[in-house]
């Protein structure tokens, strides 16, 4: 009797003082013919919906939780192998502070990614979620060990055993991460201005060695190391890494090793902000299943060094991380206008300035039977120097921003884009010439009273290369339709705290093949009541790339009308 | 505490010496040496004539075929989808069937390795291609298919017998597709840098004498030994090259996902 009472008291406390949270949402589209955007025929599919509800559960030291997923079907430009339901991820976790240990999904990533991170992009219909253990020891204060083993979620393939049915040559996937933050471990350097953490990371595959002509390598090893400092207002962070021969599709079977390294140098003070980036990429894709391509089982991340554009125009030539290698280089300055001055006014203005350039890596030639060769499939592949900088440029943007808040009733942001893109090489349209472009928006917000306001945007992306007239095959006119210039005008009308409406019109009225002069309306209305928002667009959306992280999936062209709906508790 | 270090110092030890292979440059080449089975394989090249990545695609996939054996890798090249769709003089080689099992993908060039059709999970790169191979022809043979052709020169008329043999009992859903294939059809391709105006296309598919779907094998047990000979007349048509006409047949099971057991070709003259 004792023991039921003791054990219904626990019971009862595993209830009443647990925490629980969650968040649900349904994207649907339904499709409709369009003669006007090139759309005549829909293949069968009227309707598309996404959709997951995630539900966390944590008592004391215990945490649990799940994610169910459903794509029935998935949305156009959503990978095919989404379509289904079922329950994607669950997870639980006892943490006491000292060691900690989950099982089940795993998310995490060490340092910068460049040798691990598993995460999940709802936008994107990416999960490369880690099926495993991961054990977490914090044996000294500012000293932590990660270890992790498991195997990658790829689309809905079960993980119990290799599915050769499904062409699934997936490997396990295991890891360890130490860090050790000296500012915590060393009584002296509690309160010091100098801080310094160091850290350092191993993860391996092991995979299928499943070529006909190739031994590919069964165990593949990547480390890393990094330092992070800060004195004063100054940061400075770094990590190198290294990968062992990996040959795979990305690669294209070479056996080279690869090496990816980040830096970056901050200043901050009070209204200014300066960074500098550098990355050097080379043969770094590190995926658990070496014939994987696109995003597949990505065991690391490399981080983009690029300014995010979230204006309709300028986001439409997001850069595409190339994970065979890059230079990368950004710098930016944030200033802001001391208020009460002449420039400044009553409340300030912000000042931004960015530029960021990506440019391929150098590859020499390597000796293979007597013949130099670069990239030749089951060889070395090429040598590179390390600090030298191709001439082929992937892409560069150069932009100047201003924020303005004129008096309580306007508000004012400007920016204007100088862009560089090659889509050949990013996008994949063989032959196309590169995007280069003057892009300029202006995006204006008047409070009309205390619950309702205005607001407007007018965007203009200028093409230069298309401006001469250049010649196109017939048979390419699919790689120009979204080329040349275009115009971007909306209205948006706000009630506070429910409601907005808008209406939108994207223009591609400069497209060298007049059949693509098209235009793209939208209207939108929204409804917001407390965590739960709910949104109905409809109209015509144009092709495109949607990008997080540098990471992409390409958006076909469309028509028709968007529900979305979540909701979080 | 130390021993806790001491632990992760040496579980991190272990996991880097016992975790990575390096290939020595000089022996990446595996010797290949053909399994003494019987089994064949299909590749199903999806393809298109405004698909720039295709060529260098499809050469990759003969050089398979070529180092693999060409009586045991067949290649059979369907062109469908966005890309294959012609503008001005491009070759249409688009057929019905070639549509069906394209299945609304949207992208080319997409491969099948022994699938009668593009399915979820089954459709493959270039790069996949190797190692989708080495899985399929080491799986044991199951039928075998003899392929007679009688073809009249001066009608055009061809006659065609594929007997289809059960090399072992097999319980399944069992399909037989028989194909017509044209070799070296030269005209215009889409290739890296502009358009190929004689570019060579191999292996083109023109159709099947028997719907995308083929004939019914057996619905059920199937007994070794257990044999089928489909018989069809068709008339070549009037534009095709009959010395490089070819017919190709498959046997497929529809319960696996229409999982390609066992494909046969031969010339029809």
């Amino acid at each position: 009797m004792l023991l039921l009472g003791t054990l219904s008291l626990h019971a009862q406390s595993f209830v009443d003082q647990a925490q629980v949270s969650g968040s649900f949402q349904t994207d649907a589209q339904y499709y409709r013919l369009d003669q006007g955007i090139g759309i005549t025929d829909l293949n069968g599919k009227k309707l598309g919906i996404n959709g997951f509800g995630k539900i966390n559960y944590t008592y004391g030291d215990f945490s649990a939780g799940m994610r169910f997923e459903a794509f029935l079907p998935e949305l156009n430009g959503f990978r095919r192998e989404l379509n289904g339901v079922g329950l994607a991820n669950f997870f639980a976790t006892y943490d006491n502070g000292f060691v900690g240990v989950t099982v089940g999904d795993i998310y995490d990533q060490f340092g910068s990614g460049l040798v691990f991170r598993t995460y999940e992009e709802w936008s994107l219909g990416m999960d490369n979620a880690l099926r495993g253990v991961r054990t977490v020891i914090r044996p000294a204060q500012g000293l932590t060990f990660k270890g992790v083993y498991g195997r990658q979620r790829y689309f809905w393939a079960p993980y119990l055993e290799r599915e050769f049915e499904i062409d699934d040559y997936r490997g396990i996937v295991r890891g360890i991460d130490g860090e050790w933050d000296l500012n915590q471990s060393i009584p002296a350097m509690h309160n010091a201005e100098f801080k310094m953490s160091l850290g350092g990371s191993f993860v391996s595959k092991k995979q299928y060695d499943m070529s006909l002509f190739y031994y590919i390598p069964e165990n593949v090893g990547a480390a890393a190391g990094r330092v992070n400092l800060a004195y004063g207002r100054f940061a400075f962070t770094t990590e190198y890494a290294y990968k062992i021969n990996d040959p795979s599709a990305i690669n294209n079977y070479i056996y080279k090793e690869g090496q990816a390294l980040m830096s970056s140098l901050s200043y901050s003070q009070k209204g200014l902000g300066v960074v500098l980036q550098v990355k050097r990429t080379d043969n770094m894709s590190f995926k658990s299943m070496y014939t994987g391509l696109q995003n597949d089982l990505d065991i690391n991340f490399i981080p983009p060094i690029n300014y995010t554009h979230t204006h309709s125009l300028p986001s439409m030539y997001t850069y595409s991380t190339q994970p065979n290698g890059e230079m990368a280089a950004q710098f930016q300055v944030n200033y802001t206008i001391p208020k009460g001055t002449a420039l400044g006014g009553k409340y300030g203005t912000k000042l931004a300035f960015n530029m960021s350039q990506v440019n391929d890596i150098v590859r020499d030639s390597v000796l293979d039977h007597g013949q130099m060769v670069i990239n030749k499939k089951g060889t070395l592949g090429y040598t590179s120097n390390f600090f030298s900088v191709s001439d082929h440029r992937f892409f560069r943007d150069i932009n100047f921003e201003i924020d303005k808040k004129i008096d309580k009733d306007w508000h004012v942001t400007a920016q204007y884009i100088n862009l560089y893109y090659d889509i050949e090489t990013i996008e994949g349209h063989a032959g196309a010439p590169a995007v280069e472009a003057n892009i300029g928006f202006l995006d204006v917000t008047y409070k009309i009273n205390k619950r309702q306001s205005l607001r407007f945007e007018l965007q203009g992306l200028w093409e230069k290369e298309v401006k001469k007239g250049y010649a196109y095959d017939e048979s390419e006119k699919k790689d120009y339709q979204k080329r040349g210039d275009w115009a971007f005008g909306l209205l948006e009308y706000t009630i506070t705290p429910h409601w907005s409406f808008s209406i939108a019109d994207k223009w591609n009225y400069g497209n060298p093949v007049p059949e693509f002069r098209d235009h793209y309306f939208t209207g939108t209305v929204s409804y917001i009541h407390d965590a739960t928002r709910i949104m109905l667009s409809g109209g015509r959306q144009s092709e495109g790339v949607v990008c997080v992280g540098g990471v992409c999936r390409t958006v076909p062209a469309s028509s028709g009308v968007t529900l979305t709906v979540s909701t979080s508790f | 505490m130390k021993t806790i270090r001491s632990f992760f110092v040496f579980a991190a030890l272990m996991l880097a010496v016992s975790s990575c292979d390096k290939i020595d440059i000089n022996n990446i080449h595996k010797p290949y040496t053909p399994s003494g089975g019987g089994k064949t394989v299909l590749i199903k090249d999806f393809t298109g004539v405004r698909c720039v990545n295709c060529p260098g695609a499809a050469e990759a996939a003969h050089e398979l075929q070529h180092n693999l054996g060409e009586d045991r890798v067949f290649i059979m090249s369907v062109h469908a989808g966005y890309l294959a769709t012609p503008v001005g003089s491009f070759p249409d080689f688009r057929t019905e069937e070639g549509t069906l099992w394209y299945n609304d993908n949207s992208s080319n060039p997409l491969f099948s390795v022994d699938y009668e059709a593009l399915n979820v999970g089954n459709a493959l790169n270039e790069g996949q291609l190797d190692a989708s191979l080495t899985t399929a022809l080491t799986e044991p043979q199951t039928f075998e298919i003899f392929i007679v052709n009688n073809y009249d020169e001066e009608t055009r008329e061809l006659k065609v017998e594929s007997e289809v043999t059960a090399a072992s009992d097999y319980l399944g859903q069992l399909y037989v597709t028989v194909c017509l294939l044209e070799d070296s059809i030269v005209g215009r391709q889409v290739v890296p840098g502009g358009v190929d105006t004689a570019y060579v296309f191999r292996n083109v598919f023109r159709g099947t004498l028997n719907g995308a779907t083929g004939d019914v094998y057996s619905d059920g047990q199937v007994y070794v030994n257990d044999d089928y000979i489909y018989k069809y007349n068709t008339q070549l048509d009037s534009t095709y090259n009959a010395d490089q006409c070819y017919i190709l047949t498959y046997i497929y099971d529809k319960s696996l996902n229409g999982k390609i057991l066992q494909t046969a070709m031969e010339k029809i003259k």
